[in-house]
């Protein structure tokens, strides 16, 4: 298992995957360390969020792409 | 109206009657507990200045009372007071002095907040909450009334409290002269510098009936008037009007507020002053003669030290200052001192000014110096138990305020002392203590509001 992501290194446009296995591509870093806001690409386990915007906590950010 | 309150803060402990007040209402802590509901959460405070907010996202951490308070512009420009603790379990949402952002987010466990207030981000709100809780329920608390006046921002916990001019009443045209330009314009004022910030080991009120009007503590200014540290190097201001003017105590008594003040004879020329600079000195003399040509009675009015109820300090031209009594504990209080200067005056001004307003005010001004050390020591020998057998006496002057007061055709509302020749009064802090002990003995704002009771009366009696 990776280390803790900090989540205010990422920059708007980074694309993140989530605990669910969501991928999140983000839209803006309020700089907390704790949210971004993102929008979602793929959601496999719900496929409705697809498009939405969302804020993401930062425990939920496991994988940051390359 | 009977002086007689059932919980004895009339007339046992402020007797107006014989001018002598218990020294117990400064140093007691039950006391103390109880002027945070009685009088804090019901009393409108000021928060700030619209210029320490001006875009969206701009926030300013403040304090009403005890509480510290989030005054912010949302995304959308509408500007709101939000009570800084998490709606979870309280932790402050903002830590930061001031500053701009999108949310303000809880470091415990990360709720947050948009600049609106609203709860926009719960961990875990799908799979802990089970997309269960109630996001709209949940936003920070805002005050129940906000006022925006002239760039000042004030803030009242109370929904049964009346609307802030109306708490302000005929002492509206007094906080004008401190908001309004110096030339007379209307609301010119902007926010120099940042805030100073400091603690001072006394009870809150000591400095609010300081700046109620206390000329008789001139005498520990000596040192500072000897020095010169005024802006034409003489004395602590320029007086070369104040000495054709009428000196004044001034008393709102239903709304406890009071100031001194002081009358220009009608057709007065400017005098010189700000000597230290030719520019700046040129600069207001051109200002104080616009003054003059404005109509209203304003222009015949100099302001000085004076209180807004129930902890917001004024003095409005030399220095040009606001400064807030934060009550911290009975003991202690912290003062937030906020300076002045007309937004479009010249640089030249402002740093002139900036120089001479911390010569004067703050933790290192040498005028401020003098008056907490007075309010330390005035506390510490106060609090013991003999010490408390004893009352303060606020005798001077009793009897001898007029109301209806003219001079060369200008009328000033309130109780009104002519210090000209008497020097001093203690007017103003009895008329600050009789509406604390009103407050502390009112259950409710129905029965603060005595203007509201008396105006049909006194409209019979005019007919």
């Amino acid at each position: 298992m990776s280390g803790p992501i900090n989540i205010r290194d990422l920059a708007v446009g980074a694309r993140v995957v989530l605990g669910s296995g969501a991928e999140a591509e983000i839209v803006s870093n309020p700089n907390d360390g704790v949210w971004l806001f993102a929008r979602y690409l793929a959601s496999p386990r719900d496929p409705a969020l697809v498009g939405q915007e969302d804020m993401i906590f930062a425990q939920d950010v496991v994988e940051v792409r390359p | 109206m009977t002086t007689n309150g059932p919980r004895g803060y009339r007339p046992g402990l402020v007797d107006l009657a014989t001018g002598q007040i218990s020294r117990e209402i400064f140093v007691n802590d039950d006391i103390y507990a109880e002027e945070q509901e009685r009088v804090f959460a019901r009393s409108w405070l000021f928060v700030g200045h619209e210029s320490q907010i001006p875009n969206p996202g701009d926030f300013f951490v403040s304090r009403m009372g005890e509480e510290s308070v989030i005054l912010c512009r949302d995304r959308a420009g509408a500007v709101h007071v939000f009570l800084n603790s998490c709606r979870h379990r309280g932790m402050k949402v903002c830590r930061y002095d001031d500053g701009n952002t999108t949310v303000f987010t809880c470091p415990y466990h990360g709720w947050s907040y948009g600049t609106d207030g609203a709860l926009v981000g719960v961990p875990y709100f799908r799979e802990a909450y089970h997309s269960a809780l109630d996001k709209a329920r949940w936003g920070l608390v805002e005050v129940a009334q906000m006022c925006a006046y002239k760039g000042t921002v004030w803030a009242n916990w109370d929904a049964a409290a009346p609307p802030f001019l109306e708490y302000l009443g005929e002492f509206r045209r007094f906080l004008d002269l401190i908001l309004d330009g110096w030339d007379g314009r209307e609301g010119q004022a902007e926010l120099l510098g940042g805030v100073q910030k400091w603690l001072i080991p006394c009870n809150w009120k000591f400095p609010a009936e300081n700046f109620s009007g206390d000329s008789y503590h001139n005498i520990s200014h000596r040192s500072v008037d000897l020095v010169g540290v005024g802006p034409s190097g003489k004395s602590r201001r320029d007086y070369g009007e104040l000495d054709v003017a009428r000196k004044l105590h001034v008393a709102i008594p239903d709304r406890g507020h009071q100031t001194i003040t002081y009358v220009l004879p009608s057709g007065h020329q400017p005098q010189p002053a700000y000597q230290n600079s030719p520019e700046v000195a040129e600069y207001f003399r051109h200002c104080e003669e616009e003054r003059r040509r404005r109509p209203g009675a304003n222009s015949r009015l100099i302001g000085a030290p004076g209180e807004i109820f129930p902890n917001l300090a004024l003095l409005p031209r030399q220095p040009r200052t606001l400064a807030v009594w934060h009550p911290k504990g009975a003991h202690q209080t912290e003062v937030w001192r906020f300076f002045f200067v007309d937004r479009d005056a010249p640089a030249a001004v402002k740093n002139f000014l900036r120089d001479y307003y911390i010569r004067y005010s703050g933790p290192a001004g040498m005028t401020e110096q003098d008056d907490m050390e007075n309010w330390n020591y005035a506390h510490a020998a106060s609090r013991g138990v003999i010490a408390r057998r004893y009352p303060y006496t606020y005798e001077m002057g009793l009897g001898h305020a007029v109301e209806n007061y003219e001079w060369e055709g200008l009328l000033l509302p309130g109780r009104v002392v002519d210090l000209t020749a008497a020097q001093a009064s203690e007017e103003p802090m009895r008329n600050l203590y009789r509406r604390w002990a009103e407050f502390m003995e009112a259950d409710s704002w129905d029965e603060l509001m005595t203007w509201r009771r008396n105006a049909p009366r006194e409209a019979v009696a005019a007919k």
